[in-house]
């Protein structure tokens, strides 16, 4: 699938897939990973090493910092993929150095699905299940 | 985008890793919202200073910036904290008080000042036509709306970018294009008070989505009136800018027409109390020198309830411009606070269940980020409130 890049760079690992928005402040705690967002289809799943797949992040623009400060405990995704790039994520992708793409169909791509990021060129492949 | 030589170099990472990713910050938003080049801003104004809004998190990048060799390169004020300097520090737990200290001492490391108020136009107007990078939403309406001068919707992290390099990209309320009213409200009802512009601006929020509205029928409104009008229109919606002088207008705009059921109904949504409050919040935004004697006026000869609190808050800078009005404030049992907000602090913590206050921006969040009931009223049937 082809994007737009946002945050260059190249990765491989398992898809995280959520239908909703996600704020990073108050919905990922930031020294586990794990997503505590009351509501959210993914609550209690880990961000952790995986290419985290969401529509789009919504909530306080403080969520950067949030997303910076999980990469850098190693507990923070690998690489986002969104439907539309919104000001908090792409921030704290940029400042946490993560590969990130935009305007990607997120449907086509389910949970536990092994996918490349291309950050640089904006595309998406997703292989099988692992 | 253009970038000059330097600014290249910033990029490349020659200037060190804090110019670095700011550099990163600015050049990506510019080139996703269209901007052709960096321009220099007159000021910068910085959220994310409380330690309740930013806990632990943020204390790691903003340590990063520092040591990278982060320096503001514009005049940077920073947002309220979660505590003033004498009240609130012996009310909560030490260590909330070290992490609020750490977080503004990264701050002042990297020459921000810690005026730690939402209304930094008291502190130094910007003039006319002056570029800004400004976060705090109600600051930026205000700017924008009242002052003249032009400055996006910034966040946490792209104000402290702008900051540091002392520019920001040219797109969104930085081209007079966008700027022009494409949507005319129509103000068919005469506003009572501040707590009614309010509710108008939570109205109107929530209807006028990225537009820019021109509102008329509002008769000489004071600019304490139209700061909450517009931290209301900040709070529920995504605006940066009204305008509200008369003007004619060359084409016919598509018309809002506001009466008077409008701002009750949304005044009523925003309380979801009836309770007798705990709290009396005065100072969403944080008050003017008028606010502040407007209270004390009302204050004089009375005494705040023994089972109630009445907080005024404000900047510092107002603070010792009010200095008599202070002393009628704390004489009758209110107590007037520098560096904070009932917003930005552990209210519930306190025992509070039940705020009142004139702040419809307030009122409008208070129910979700400090988890307290609401009752929204005009000034004089909060000070009635606080006393009876």
């Amino acid at each position: 699938m082809k994007g737009r890049s946002i945050v260059p760079g190249k990765c491989t690992g398992p898809a995280l897939v959520s239908t909703k928005p996600l704020s990073f402040l108050g919905g990922v705690d930031h020294n586990s990973g794990v997503i505590i967002e009351k509501g959210h289809d993914l609550k209690g799943e880990s961000v952790k090493g995986k290419v985290l797949c969401f529509p789009y992040g919504h909530g306080s623009t403080v969520g950067s910092y949030v997303l910076y400060s999980l990469v850098k405990k190693g507990v923070g995704p690998i690489a986002i993929v969104n439907q539309v790039a919104d000001l908090v994520v792409v921030v704290g992708a940029i400042i946490a150095e993560i590969p990130m793409i935009d305007q990607i169909d997120i449907r086509q791509i389910k949970t536990g699905d092994e996918v490349e990021v291309d950050g640089t060129r904006g595309t998406v492949k997703v292989g099988g299940q692992r | 985008m253009h970038l000059t030589r330097q600014e290249e170099k910033m990029l490349d990472g020659e200037y060190g890793w804090a110019n670095q990713v700011s550099m990163k910050i600015l050049v990506r938003l510019g080139e996703l919202f269209g901007a052709t080049h960096l321009i220099p801003v007159q000021s910068a104004h910085l959220s994310g200073v409380s330690y309740k809004h930013m806990g632990d998190a943020s204390i790691d990048f903003l340590t990063a910036l520092a040591e990278g060799g982060g320096k503001a390169q514009t005049l940077s004020t920073l947002n309220p904290s979660s505590f003033d300097p004498t009240y609130l520090p012996k009310r909560y737990h030490r260590e909330r008080l070290e992490k609020q200290s750490r977080i503004i001492d990264l701050y002042t490391r990297m020459g921000i000042n810690s005026t730690l108020s939402c209304t930094p136009y008291y502190l130094r107007k910007p003039g006319h036509d002056q570029h800004l990078a400004w976060a705090e939403s109600s600051a930026v309406i205000y700017a924008n709306s009242i002052l003249g001068a032009w400055t996006n919707r910034e966040g946490s992290p792209s104000a402290l970018a702008a900051a540091l390099i002392g520019k920001t990209p040219n797109y969104g309320m930085h081209q007079a294009a966008n700027r022009q009213p494409n949507v005319l409200v129509k103000v068919e009802t005469s506003l009572q008070n501040e707590a009614e512009y309010g509710a108008l601006g939570i109205h109107l929020g929530k209807i006028l989505k990225d537009r820019v509205p021109v509102i008329k029928g509002l008769h000489s409104p004071s600019t304490d009136n139209l700061k909450q009008l517009g931290a209301g229109m900040a709070s529920s919606g995504m605006t940066a800018l009204f305008h509200h002088k008369t003007r004619s207008e060359k084409e016919k705009l598509e018309t809002i027409s506001i009466e008077t059921k409008d701002i009750k109904e949304v005044a009523a949504g925003l309380c979801t109390t009836n309770e007798a409050p705990d709290l009396v919040f005065i100072g969403c935004p944080h008050c003017s020198l008028k606010e502040v004697k407007n209270v004390a006026g009302l204050l004089e000869g009375k005494k705040v309830r023994k089972d109630r609190e009445l907080w005024v808050c404000t900047s510092r800078h107002v603070k010792e411009r009010a200095k008599n009005y202070v002393d009628i404030i704390e004489r009758a049992g209110g107590h007037l606070l520098c560096d904070t907000c009932a917003l930005v602090t552990w209210i519930k913590d306190l025992g509070v269940q039940a705020l009142m206050t004139n702040s419809a921006k307030t009122a409008f969040y208070a129910p979700t980020l400090n988890e307290v009931d609401v009752a929204l009223t005009p000034l004089n049937k909060c000070i009635e409130a606080a006393c009876r």
